[in-house]
Formats: C-alpha cells, structure tokens, sequence
C-alpha cells in the first residue's frame, strides 16, 4: 500500500513524462507536416536523407547538379571552386558533333605553327585530351578523365574556332551533390540547375543520357 | 651498462631508419606514372600521300540552253571589283514586304560552301556530287534557275565541314574552278566546253589545304591567276592553250591558304597580294617583272588563314585571319623601284577588327565585317571601324543581332547580312548606327558561309545544301 507521499511523486513523475511524451509527438508531428529540418536541410551532411520524408530530402534524392553548355561562358571557375580536388566538373567530348579536324581548337595552341602532339603545342595544361589519327585527313579527341580539372580551356577553343564538341559536365560518379553547391553560387553564367537523377546530363547534341561510344 | 647498449642500439635503429628515408626519397620518382608528350603520339602519318589521277573535266552533260540577260555580272569571289560590294543602279528592297521573301527558284547540291558566280544570265557554282563522287561545274539561267550543263570530274573526298567550297572566275570567254582537291579547270563560258585541267596537287606539290581548297581563282586579261604553294608561289596560265605564262618561285616553301588572290595598283604599279600559309606577298601583275616577287612579309603567319587581303588607300592592306590570330595592317612602300613593308599594327581579336571566315568590306574610309567568336563582347556581331584605326569600333549591331560566320555584302546603299542560321537582314548603310529594316529566315540554314552575289536585282545565296535565288528589286 503506497503512501501519500510516494502517490504524489507517483502522479508528478507520471504528469511530467506524459507532458515530455506529448511535446516531443506534437513537435515531431509539425515538424514533419511543416516540412522543417533542425539541420537546415543539409542533406548531404545528414547521412539520414536515403530515409528522410521531408520535401527537400525527396527533392534531394531525385535530382542532382548539373551544367548547361549553352550557358557555360567558360570562366575556369568550375575548376577551383569545387570542393573535390580535382574537380567533379570535366570535359565530355560529344563525338557526333565533332569535325575530326587536324587543326583542332581544342586541342591546340592558337598559335601553334607545327601541328604535333609535342606538349608545346597542347592547350590542355594537363594533357588530358588524346589525339589519334584516324583516316587521312580525320583525327580522334578522347578526354583521359584523372588528368582533367575542368579548367574549360578547351572547351573555349572548341566553341570560338570548332563545332562546340567538347563541353563541360559534372560527373556524377565524383561529384558530391552538395545541397549548396560552392561552384553553382559563384557561377557568373547562372549555368549550374539541379537537373532529373533519371537524365543527369545536359550535353548539347545528345538527346538522351550518354554512353560511353558517344562521349570520350 | 645496459643502458649504454640500449643506447647505442636506438642510435643504430635511427641511423638505420634515417638511411633507408634517404634511400628512399633519392629512388622514389613521384612523376613515373607521367609520360612526356612528344610529337608522333597520334600517329599521323608521315610521307608523301597516295595521289589520285584524276582526268579533269572527264565528264559533260547537256541540259538546255537559254536567253543572255546582258549587264547581270558576279563574275567572281568579291565581286567585279574585288570589294563585295554591288554598283548597279538598280533599286533594291528595303523591307520583305507582306508576303514575304521572293524566291525565285531553289536548286539542292552537295554539301558545301562554294558560291557562285554570275555572268550575263547564267550562274557558275563548283559543286561536289556525293553521289557520283564528282566535281561538278553546274550552269544555271539565273532567270529560273533550269540547269543548263555540267562539266565534272570524278575524284573521291570525305566530308570535312562541308565539301566544296570555291567561287569560279568568269569572264566573256572562259570559266576557271578550283576543286576541292587543288584540281584547276577552265571552260568555254557558253558551251561548257573543256579547254585545259591543271592538277595543282601532282603538278606543284601542292599541299591540299585543311578543310579542302578555299582559294578562288582569277582571271586577268585571259590569264588565269591561281596561287599554288608548293613548287611556285603563284602561277599565271593562259586561258586559252592552259601554257604557263609566268610562275613566282616559293623559295620559302609556303603553302596555300584559304585566302584568294587580291589585285591591288600602289604608285602605278599593278601587283597581286596573297597571303599564303608562311607570309604575305606582292607579285608583279604587269610589264616585264609580271610574275616577279616584289615584296614579302613573314610578320603575320598564321596556321590557317580563310579571309583574303583588303586592300586600302597608299598601299595599306588589312589583313585578318581566326584561331586566334587577329588581324594586322601592312603598309607597302616604294623606294626607286624597291618595295618594302613596315607592320603598322598588329592585335588579337579582342582588339579590334578581325574575322575569321569572311573578307571585311571596305568603303569610304570604313571597314565592315562581323567579328569572331573570340571578340568578347563584340562577338559575332556587324561592326564597323575607321581604316585609319581598326582598334575601336564606331558601330556595331549589338548583342542582339549576331550572325556566326555569315557573309554580307554592301548594294544601293545597303548591307545584305546572312546569319549561320539563314536569316536574311537588310541593314541600312551607316557608319554611325546600325539599324535593320527588314529580316526574314529564307532557308534552313546550317552553315550558311557560301558568299552572296547580287545582281541585276537578283541575290543568290546558299545554305550547306541549298542554293536560294532572290528578287530582291523594288517594286
């Protein structure tokens, strides 16, 4: 038989669990239902998304980042301002647009005079872009994707003297998919939309998702 | 005791430790996955390439025949007087008017850029058949566009940013083309008739240039001018029995562009400017010297070079190349017979006046022409400057109106501006502000880079596979 005394601490422990419950419903209720996240919605930083119910972790998990070549003015930003090292922006080259030209613009110093593979003569800091004879008078440009930083040299010589073949993406196989992603806020073109995780590439010339005989 | 031994076996260990770090760093190469990249990587090819014979002007075909429309010339790239620009007193059209754009007729060809020329009622254009695998110089009646002949020749080529890309040289008498592959041609201008064939390529070592031949011929007094490159610089052939008249020696090997020969007379004295692949010269035109080599400059040297020397007031030429390269100004001198140059400017795009593709229109002391791709703001877009400073534009289109790599041309007193996408503007002349009377997107329009000719109140311009003929006289 209890006492008064442990019956009132019964009832006032009782009360106070029961108001503790209540809170803690009522707030996980609205904050569900009001679509907040105590982490401010930094989705990659949470480790919870793959669960998570709210809007933007819904938002989060069905789009991803993503640059549009016709925007891109080719600032060389994309190469320093990712928080990858180096960048999780590259060069794609879309082969159905390219003109196979010896004297490629993408390739090449505009001054070039002799028209080799000596590293005098390449645009590309790293080398990253291969050249192979084809057919006389074509030849082939693949990206060697390690050694490109997305300095977006070639693609700028590609666009004022070529067909714009070779262009800037973001791979997602490297990217992050941060939420506030450091190369989209300072993009001066505004270039950088999340786009479909069902169609992540916004390459010109290429309708549908790219396989690998139509980028290199 | 121990504790010396302890103390001399963690000073063997450090020393030990401390040797096998330096080992260590002197072999470790941190660079031995880099290869260096030397010239040959690519494995292009190397030596002489395989020539195809080629019998030119193997093949004719006989349509019909038709009326002259005496006065209606073109009869060549830029025009009768090398300028681009239109001096018939024919009224032309200020706007397209409710029904738009008359199209007289539409002839499809093979993918390209060659234009054609126009010489008393029939037009000239150096087609490719892919197809037949031909060069085909096709003769239309400009009035309807019926086909009138062909004269061909088979030679085998590859698509490269189009196929044929030359305007031929007419004149009463003769047709003179210029293939794709350096293969020369010269025709009666009526029957069609073969006169002579010059494989430039087999006879001058002439390196076919990238993207095919851009060069288009000229006729002067029945002699046709066509700069090789290879074993001569430029060649003068009669048109009539297809004997070389003259030949300039190419001791420094240059090579053919895609730049066209232009005349130009300085102190009395007729010279042909031509800006090969290695410099830009002068070749005597007249008199004894004809053929002589009387001035060059290896100052602007371009890889590629597609726009040909306009020529300005006391021997000043402007000369502008893509890729990067800009444009310069050489001013030619005279002294007692000898002639010099001095550069009297030199930029890149972003500094003022360049082009890539199309040759500047030059008329009262300015200079017209759409800026490359490389010009930042200025970019694509209709420009003008002063002769005497191509650095600062004093008109320009705005960044609203661009038109990629298209040609213009200047008549009664207005510019004729065809966009890549074939759109047609009409601009009214001014060095002061740019104003569009009327546009109109005539043809589909991929790669509309093939030169307008106007005349007889007809326009005649060209998408990468159609041929459009206008009228475009006032009503």
């Amino acid at each position: 038989m209890q006492n008064r005394r442990d019956f009132l601490n019964l009832l006032c422990r009782g009360t106070i669990l029961t108001g503790l419950a209540a809170t803690t419903g009522v707030l996980a209720y609205r904050s569900v239902k009001s679509g907040n996240c105590e982490l401010g919605s930094s989705c990659s930083n949470c480790g919870k998304s793959d669960n998570c119910s709210l809007t933007e972790a819904v938002l989060y998990r069905s789009t991803v980042w993503q640059l549009d070549p016709a925007k891109c003015i080719q600032c060389g930003r994309c190469a320093t301002n990712c928080v990858m090292t180096p960048s999780a922006v590259k060069a794609t080259h879309v082969f159905a647009m390219c003109g196979y030209c010896d004297l490629c613009g993408g390739y090449l110093k505009p001054d070039t005079k002799n028209i080799s593979t000596a590293a005098e003569n390449q645009l590309c800091p790293t080398s990253a872009i291969k050249r192979k004879f084809v057919e006389d008078p074509f030849y082939q440009y693949t990206i060697d994707e390690p050694l490109c930083i997305g300095c977006a040299k070639c693609v700028k010589g590609c666009s004022a003297f070529g067909n714009g073949s070779l262009q800037l993406q973001v791979h997602h196989d490297r990217c992050k998919n941060c939420n506030q992603c450091a190369i989209a806020r300072d993009c001066p073109a505004d270039a950088y939309s999340r786009v479909p995780a069902s169609k992540p590439y916004l390459l010109q010339g290429i309708e549908s998702k790219p396989d690998d005989k139509q980028i290199g | 005791m121990h504790k010396n031994i302890l103390y001399q076996y963690l000073l063997l260990a450090f020393v030990a430790v401390a040797i096998g770090a330096v080992a260590w760093w002197l072999i470790y190469n941190p660079v031995k996955t880099f290869t260096t990249s030397l010239p040959g990587m690519d494995e292009r090819k190397t030596g002489a390439v395989a020539l195809q014979k080629v019998n030119i002007g193997e093949s004719f075909t006989f349509f019909k025949t038709c009326e002259d429309i005496p006065g209606t010339r073109w009869p060549r790239f830029r025009g009768a007087d090398f300028d681009n620009i239109s001096k018939e007193n024919i009224r032309l059209i200020d706007s397209w008017g409710k029904t738009g754009p008359e199209i007289l007729w539409k002839k499809q060809l093979g993918e390209g850029h060659a234009a054609p020329a126009v010489y008393d009622g029939r037009v000239y254009i150096l087609d490719y058949d892919e197809t037949s695998k031909q060069d085909l110089l096709r003769c239309f009646s400009l009035a309807n566009g019926d086909e009138l002949w062909q004269r061909g020749y088979h030679v085998r080529l590859k698509r490269n940013h189009g196929l044929s890309r030359t305007i031929p040289a007419v004149n009463d008498k003769y047709v003179v083309t210029i293939g794709p592959r350096c293969q020369v041609m010269c025709v009666n201008r009526l029957s069609g008739d073969l006169l002579w064939g010059l494989d430039l390529a087999s006879e001058y070592s002439t390196e076919v240039p990238f993207w095919y031949t851009g060069q288009c011929p000229l006729i002067d007094n029945d002699t046709a001018v066509i700069a090789t490159g290879g074993k001569s610089l430029l060649i003068g052939i009669d048109c009539k029995t297809g004997k070389k008249a003259w030949e300039t020696p190419n001791p420094g090997n240059w090579k053919m562009s895609h730049s066209s020969i232009m005349p130009m007379i300085f102190k009395g004295k007729k010279m042909y400017v031509y800006c090969a692949i290695g410099g830009v010269c002068g070749i005597s035109a007249e008199g004894a010297d004809k053929g002589k080599l009387l001035w060059e400059s290896a100052d602007f040297a371009p890889a590629v070079i597609a726009p040909s020397p306009v020529i300005l007031d006391n021997g000043l030429i402007f000369i502008t190349a893509g890729y990067g390269a800009g444009a310069t100004l050489i001013q030619v001198k005279e002294n007692g017979g000898k002639y010099s140059t001095e550069i009297n400017a030199k930029y890149k795009p972003l500094e003022g006046l360049a082009s890539e593709q199309q040759t500047p229109i030059f008329h009262d002391g300015y200079l017209f022409g759409i800026l490359p791709k490389d010009a930042g703001g200025l970019r694509e877009q209709f420009a003008c400057f002063k002769a005497s400073d191509t650095r600062k534009s004093v008109m320009s289109s705005g960044k609203t109106e661009r038109y990629g790599l298209g040609p213009y041309v200047l008549a009664d007193n207005k510019f004729f501006i065809l966009s890549d996408e074939g759109e047609l503007t009409i601009a009214k002349y001014s060095t002061s502000m740019f104003k569009v009377l009327d546009k109109a997107k005539i043809i589909d329009g991929q790669d509309s880079w093939g030169p307008i000719a106007i005349t007889g109140g007809y326009l005649l311009m060209r998408d990468s596979k159609t041929l459009v003929c206008l009228d475009i006289r006032a009503k």
